[in-house]
This record gives structure tokens, C-alpha cells and sequence, in this order.
């Protein structure tokens, strides 16, 4: 285990000192920079009061959603384009046109498209959340051995047990890698799409804090956000050391 | 290759053809899907009425700055707690305070403290990029060869020599990294500050004509976004082989 870092936390506790002090001395600073202890009890009350628990299931509900809608259908096309290149030709251009455009774009369309809503929601964070596990799983297949692939052919195994034991396993530290950036990317469009278009969620309730002026309600919020994405992130990484456990073996012995 | 491109480009067009006779068709709501050729139409005459380039000029400088400034700023402080451990640790904690926040939360504090001007999205877009630049960066600085170092001590080099003539170009590969990943970033906040807190730029341009049912005029702001974002990249990776020109000719040498 890793030792505490008891300088950082130090800094750290440091800084709410500070923070805490620049919000008591004066009504105006205080308006911008509540004291740190008022965030806390901001924080506290939403939670105990059950205002935020709404909140924190809506935007959780539409970032599962979106991620894993976006994880099957990219994963799924990564490997068909990887594995047929002629369908791969068919589609590069196209694949190229877009990816350019920040996805964020996406968003006036779906709003036109679906309306206010989960729906529409949901679709944006799978449209942007697509690309990275989209192109990395193609480059993960891309990347795999023929010769694996011949020795499963020699074997007389067919397509499709070629792609469960041979293509999946092989091509997937890139999917892992596609799918750790559509993590923070999911989640950004998620906050993003409920702070212009929804009723509802994490995104929508910051923004409405600031716009009423509750500034030490948006801290706290912003706080809670930040643990969302610490901890997804942390349950993400549990996941990957989960799934790949096979996978370090093997790398270990190709080092010795 | 070359037949595999055609494939693609002559796939793409058959899109677009089928685009345009689906909506000149009426299949679908000619008011949700108009014809390619409107929007192509809208397209070239916004690009002449200077309105979409007036859109973009703004929000490039918003991403200029923010980006330059999110640069300088974070490429100096990774510097020095790649070679300082003591400041590494002491900032450590807040770093990784900070880091999980979706860039978009902060748009809120941004314009707490800075309305709806400029300044607020230049402070998003720093605030955003900060991560990728300066983690990248002090990696970087971390993983210099310590035989380079030692070396320049041998030949007696002052501080700031080393930092300038071994440490600075040994890590600037993984500094570029940094400013690789940084640079979709930017565009993707600008837009978004621009869609939530604006009264110009391309993301608002594209949202307000989404709101006022101008949709040929939407899927025209998407099509030169999506051109910018093309054009970005490009010169970026000019910019990347004319600065890195020495580096690839270094990984070739020492394989």
C-alpha cells in the first residue's frame, strides 16, 4: 500500500483554511466563495434532505445508459470493420468526416430530433462516448497477429470461435483503453446536455443553483459531481484488473 | 489503398445522395432533415455574408487564449514538479481533488465570477486543459534518461542549462502528447460555454438556430465546426513534425 501523503493533505487542509477565512471576511467576498465550512453544511443538508438523491439517479441512470449503449454498438462495429476491411474501406471516409466535429454539436440536432428529454440525452452521451471505444477497438484488431489468427484457421476453428478465443481476447487492452476515455467523455456529455436542455440531474440542478444565486448549493454540487467521476472512475479500474487478470501472466513472462 | 478510399469517398456521396432524395421526398420532416443542397446553399452564403466566419474568429480566440495560457502556465508548473518531488507531493492531493470534475461543472463558477464575458471561457478552457497538459508534462520530466542528466553534469552545465538543453527537449514528445489531447478538449468547451453562457460564438450560433427553427442554418454551424476541427488538427500535426522533425530520426537510431 501506498504511504499517506501527509504534505499534500496538509497543503490541502491549508487551502480550506484559507478558503474559510476569505469567505468570513467580507459579505461580498462571501457571495463568490462561501466559507468552506458553509459548503460542507450545504452538502450535508441536500443529501439528508433528499433533494439531491433525485438528482444524483437521473444523471447516473442516463450515464449507464449512454455508456453501455454506446460500449455494445462500438465494440460490435469495431470488430466487424476491423475484421472485414472492405467494409471497413466502405465507411473510413465517412467515419473521417465526422469524428472532427466536437460532439457537443450533436446536441441541437437531437434536441430537434427528440425533444427535451432522457432520450435525447442519452443519445448524445452515446453519440459522443462511440468514437474513442469505436477507434480503438478497430486498431485493436487491427494490430492482432496473423499468425494468431492463421494457427486458429489451421485448427480448423471456425469464424465464430475465432472471434470469441482469438480476436476479442487479443484486441482487448485497446477496447479496455476506448472504454476508460469514454468514461470521462460520457459523463461530460451527460452534465453538459442536462445544463442546456433538462429539467433534471446533476448538470441542470449546478447550474440552476448559480443562476438563483444559492452559491454554496452549486459548490456543494460540483462536489458531489467530482466524487461521481472519482468514483466510477475507481470502480472502472476495479473492472479492468477484474477482467484482464489473464492478461498479466501473460505479459510478465513475454518481459522475462 | 487507393481503390479502398474510392470505396469510401464513393460511399460517402451515396449518402449524401440518399439524403437528398429522403428529404426532397418528404420521407422524413422537411423541417428536422431539410435537402443536402440547403444546407450546402445556407452554408456558402453564410461563409460570404462573413456571419460564419465573424462566429468562429470569436470562439477561436476564446480557445486561443485559453489554450496558450492553459499551456504556459501548466507546462511550467509539470516541469517543476517533475523535478521537484517535495512540490509533486505537496500539490498531489489537491490535483487529484480536482481532476475527476467534469469540465462543464465549472462552467457555473465561471460565470459566478466572470459573467457571460470572455474571460469565462477562457477560464473554462484553461481549467480543462490543465490535466492532460500538465500530467503528460511531468511524466515527461519524470521519465528523462538519467544518463542525459548525468551527462550534463559531467560537462558542468548550470540549472537552467540542463532544463533548457537536455530536460525540456527530452520530455517535449510527451508535452506534445499533452497538447494533442488538450486540443479537441478546447474545442469541445468553447463550445459548450458557448452554448450555456453566449451571445456569440459558433456554439451559440448553432444553438440559437436550432431554437429559432433556422435548421439549415444549424446543420450549416455543424459542417464548418466540424471543417475547423478538421483544419486544427492538420495544423497541429504540421506544427508536431516541424518542431519534432530530430525525434523520429532518434526512436529509428536506437532500435
Amino acid at each position: 500500500m501506498k504511504s499517506i501523503n501527509w504534505t499534500g493533505w496538509l497543503v490541502f487542509a491549508a487551502v480550506v483554511v484559507v478558503w474559510e477565512v476569505a469567505g468570513r471576511s467580507s459579505p461580498a467576498v462571501q457571495f463568490y466563495i462561501p466559507p468552506a465550512s458553509q459548503i460542507s453544511g450545504s452538502l450535508i443538508q441536500i443529501i439528508a434532505s433528499g433533494e439531491i438523491a433525485g438528482h444524483v439517479g437521473t444523471t447516473l441512470t442516463r450515464f449507464v445508459a449512454g455508456y453501455l449503449i454506446a460500449a455494445v454498438i462500438a465494440v460490435t462495429a469495431g470488430i466487424l470493420l476491423g475484421y472485414f476491411p472492405l467494409v471497413h474501406s466502405y465507411l473510413e471516409t465517412l467515419i473521417e468526416f465526422l469524428r472532427p466535429m466536437p460532439s457537443v454539436a450533436i446536441i441541437p440536432v437531437a434536441i430537434l430530433l427528440l425533444g427535451i428529454g432522457d432520450g435525447m440525452i442519452i443519445a448524445v452521451t452515446v453519440y459522443a462516448s462511440l468514437w474513442p471505444i469505436l477507434i480503438n477497438t478497430l486498431d485493436g484488431v487491427r494490430h492482432i497477429e496473423p499468425t494468431l489468427i492463421h494457427t486458429g484457421k489451421t485448427f480448423g476453428l471456425g469464424r465464430w470461435r475465432i472471434l470469441k478465443s482469438i480476436i476479442l481476447p487479443a484486441a482487448s487492452p485497446y477496447i479496455m483503453t476506448g472504454l476508460r476515455i469514454s468514461l470521462a467523455i460520457a459523463l461530460i456529455l451527460v452534465t453538459t446536455a442536462e445544463m442546456i436542455a433538462g429539467g433534471k440531474g446533476l448538470g441542470f440542478y449546478i447550474l440552476d443553483e448559480e443562476r438563483s444565486l444559492r452559491n454554496s448549493n452549486m459548490y456543494a454540487g460540483i462536489i458531489l459531481v467530482a466524487s461521481l467521476g472519482y468514483l466510477l472512475n475507481r470502480l472502472f479500474l476495479l473492472g479492468e484488473l477484474g477482467l484482464m487478470k489473464w492478461r498479466r501472466g501473460l505479459v510478465a513472462e513475454e518481459v522475462q | 489503398m487507393r481503390a479502398a478510399k474510392l470505396n469510401g469517398v464513393l460511399f460517402l456521396f451515396g449518402l449524401f445522395f440518399l439524403w437528398e432524395v429522403v428529404a426532397r421526398a418528404e420521407l422524413v420532416n422537411p423541417l428536422i432533415v431539410p435537402p443536402l443542397s440547403k444546407i450546402f446553399e445556407s452554408f456558402i452564403s453564410l461563409l460570404w455574408s462573413g456571419q460564419i466566419p465573424l462566429q468562429i474568429l470569436a470562439s477561436l480566440k476564446r480557445a486561443a487564449i485559453g489554450y496558450l495560457l492553459a499551456a504556459l502556465v501548466f507546462i511550467s508548473l509539470g516541469i517543476v514538479m517533475g523535478l521537484f518531488d517535495r512540490v509533486y507531493r505537496a500539490l498531489e492531493v489537491i490535483v487529484e481533488m480536482l481532476r475527476p470534475i467534469p469540465p462543464p461543472v465549472v462552467i457555473p463558477v465561471a460565470m459566478l465570477f466572470f459573467g457571460l464575458e470572455d474571460e469565462m471561457k477562457v477560464f473554462v478552457i484553461f481549467f480543462s486543459c490543465a490535466w492532460p497538459i500538465l500530467l503528460n508534462t511531468m511524466d515527461g520530466v519524470k521519465n528523462v534518461d538519467p544518463v542525459l542528466l548525468h551527462t550534463a553534469r559531467t560537462f558542468g552545465l548550470s540549472r537552467y542549462k540542463i532544463i533548457g538543453q537536455v530536460i525540456l527537449p527530452a520530455s517535449s514528445p510527451q508535452i506534445m502528447t499533452g497538447l494533442r489531447v488538450s486540443l479537441p478538449v478546447t474545442l469541445i468547451l468553447v463550445v459548450i460555454s458557448e452554448m450555456v453562457g453566449s451571445t456569440d460564438g459558433i456554439g451559440y450560433f448553432i444553438l440559437d438556430s436550432q431554437r429559432r427553427f433556422r435548421v439549415a442554418q444549424m446543420y450549416a454551424g455543424m459542417l464548418s465546426l466540424a471543417i475547423l476541427g478538421y483544419l486544427l488538427n492538420q495544423l497541429f500535426n504540421v506544427l508536431h513534425r516541424s518542431l519534432l522533425f530530430w525525434h523520429g530520426g532518434m526512436l529509428r537510431r536506437s532500435r
